[in-house]
């Protein structure tokens, strides 16, 4: 039997749900990169040129490694979509030439979140993104202006 | 050849859904590569491999290894075994080699200089044209990307500085290089029609490029204007009737690019002034503007299901677009539509996962000019009106 009360929970999480994907700021994807990026924040662009492998050095000389999700995963295309303005063709378009021009690389490619995860709190240089809040603090958020 | 194919689709078949690339050395050291298998089927004419009796001879397949030692200095190479008809019999050759340099890199600009055997960047597709995940058909618009002459514009052994400016407005790409071309037996059957006896030859440094790229911040517009200029040298032997003498051959493309969600447009114009110096009086031709343009769209019905149509013209000469001249000149034993090729393509694509593609495809062509003579020696038994189908199936890591 479903109870009143949890049909209201029910509801109320739909809304949620609902009022969070309206919202671009209340889908909780974030930047994130290893604690010793020296970087607070990024502008679209700076974000753009990291991303498809271009902006190969942090500021302080560290070498950038870059940790994507597969192609047809979906927070990978709500952060290019969203954060980086691209739309995913044109990431794997670019990488592509990179990688069969010999003009560049292509990011490396993890199989899940919590792989991103792990992968970024231990590379030093390294830049993702992820979905939610972190709590480690060996990964820092970097705000996109 | 039936064995090609099954091999093709058991490994499409075994790839994992997301195969990882393979890295090395903290992921400094990338290693990528494809494989691609195609079937091709034409009403007439030589395209690929006996295409009027079901062609297998038109398989890709690339493996590369690039190297991050510095967030400066990238070394890369790539083996590439290509099989196309008779054209290419898939001997393994080093599709490019080099050391990439890049002293000065932030987010404003990129300054560096790139020394080895290095990709054109000539037009949309050039630089990565043997790889069908890069392509938007599984033939190129032959009209500019000629296959029967792929070394023409493909690659060259020297040096190329390239410069990047990032703007707010977008980003400008300036690339130019010199060296010596890569020349191959197709380049001799393209400007001298027959393997004669004989050389085609680069002498010291016989090539140079440059390309000019602007594209808005998101790459939604993108506009190119790339050049080659190259001089070849024939020699020839005892036993032809032609001289030794020069070709100049002179290839620059205009490009466009729309970007949007679910379409892409693109269009390229073409122009190759060739002239040949000195060759004699038994070669009919002296010289010659080569032409070809295309617009072409895609429409994303999925994000990894796409359809395109392109029509796409070319001519041997633009002052004889009806191949007249050309035809008189051979005193009518080339007909004259061997110098005009006027062709549809319609295509699908179907990424079955990121790392496997599906291809079909449909061309309707009206002449014969982006057949490969070597294919067809005989003009005797080229047909005018001719369709193509293809399929194909390709994976990557």
């Amino acid at each position: 039997m479903i109870s009143r009360r949890s049909v209201r929970n029910i509801l109320e999480s739909l809304v949620g749900v609902a009022l969070c994907c309206v919202s671009l700021h209340a889908c909780p994807q974030e930047l994130i990169a290893h604690r010793d990026a020296g970087v607070e924040s990024l502008t679209r662009n700076e974000a753009r040129l990291f991303f498809t492998m271009r902006l190969k050095n942090w500021p302080n000389g560290t070498l950038v490694k870059v940790f994507v999700l597969p192609d047809n995963n979906a927070l990978h295309n709500r952060f290019s979509n969203e954060i980086l303005g691209l739309y995913p063709y044109q990431l794997r378009r670019v990488w592509d030439r990179q990688i069969f021009s010999g003009t560049g690389q292509a990011p490396t490619t993890v199989s899940s979140e919590q792989e991103m995860l792990d992968r970024i709190a231990t590379t030093p240089g390294a830049i993702g993104y992820a979905d939610g809040p972190i709590d480690d603090s060996s990964i820092r958020l970097l705000e996109v202006r | 050849m039936r064995t090609r194919l099954s091999i093709a689709v058991l490994l499409a078949w075994m790839t994992p859904n997301a195969a990882p690339a393979l890295e090395f050395v903290e992921g400094k050291l990338q290693v990528h590569g494809f494989a691609s298998q195609a079937i091709l089927k034409s009403t007439d004419n030589y395209y690929f491999g006996n295409s009027p009796g079901t062609s297998f001879d038109f398989t890709e397949i690339g493996l590369n290894a690039s190297y991050q030692s510095t967030p400066s200095l990238l070394f890369s190479g790539q083996l590439l075994v290509r099989r196309a008809g008779e054209m290419y019999d898939g001997t393994p050759s080093l599709d490019y080699g080099l050391v990439d340099f890049a002293p000065v890199s932030d987010t404003e600009r990129r300054l560096g200089v790139r020394l080895g055997r290095i990709k054109n960047p000539f037009g949309l597709y050039n630089e990565t044209r043997d790889v069908p995940f890069t392509r938007p058909s599984i033939f190129l618009p032959q009209v500019i990307y000629y296959d029967k002459i792929r070394n023409g514009l493909l690659s060259y052994d020297g040096i190329m500085f390239y410069g990047d400016r990032y703007l707010e407005q977008g980003n400008l790409s300036l690339n130019l290089g010199v060296g010596q071309s890569v020349i191959d037996d197709n380049v001799e059957w393209a400007y001298l029609a027959d393997d004669v006896d004989g050389e085609i030859q680069a002498e010291g440094i016989n090539w140079g490029i440059g390309s000019l790229w602007f594209s808005t911040p998101a790459d939604e517009i993108k506009l190119g204007l790339s050049a080659i200029v190259t001089e070849l040298d024939f020699n020839a032997g005892q036993e032809t009737p032609l001289q030794s003498g020069t070709i100049d051959v002179t290839d620059w493309v205009v490009s466009f690019q729309y970007n949007a969600e679910d379409w892409t447009i693109s269009a390229e114009y073409s122009r190759a002034p060739t002239r040949w110096n000195d060759i004699g009086p038994y070669w009919p031709f002296k010289d010659q503007v080569m032409e070809g343009y295309y617009l072409q769209g895609a429409y994303r019905l999925r994000p990894n299901l796409e359809i395109m149509a392109r029509y796409e013209e070319g001519f041997a000469n633009r002052n004889d677009r009806d191949g007249r001249g050309f035809s008189d000149l051979t005193g009518g034993t080339t007909p004259r539509f061997d110098f005009f090729s006027k062709i549809l393509t319609t295509g699908l694509r179907w990424d079955i996962n990121p790392n496997i593609m599906f291809r079909l495809e449909f061309q309707r062509h009206d002449g014969t000019y982006a057949l490969s003579i070597r294919e067809n020696p005989d003009s005797g038994d080229l047909v005018r009106e001719w369709d193509v189908f293809a399929a194909s199936i390709s994976v990557r890591f």
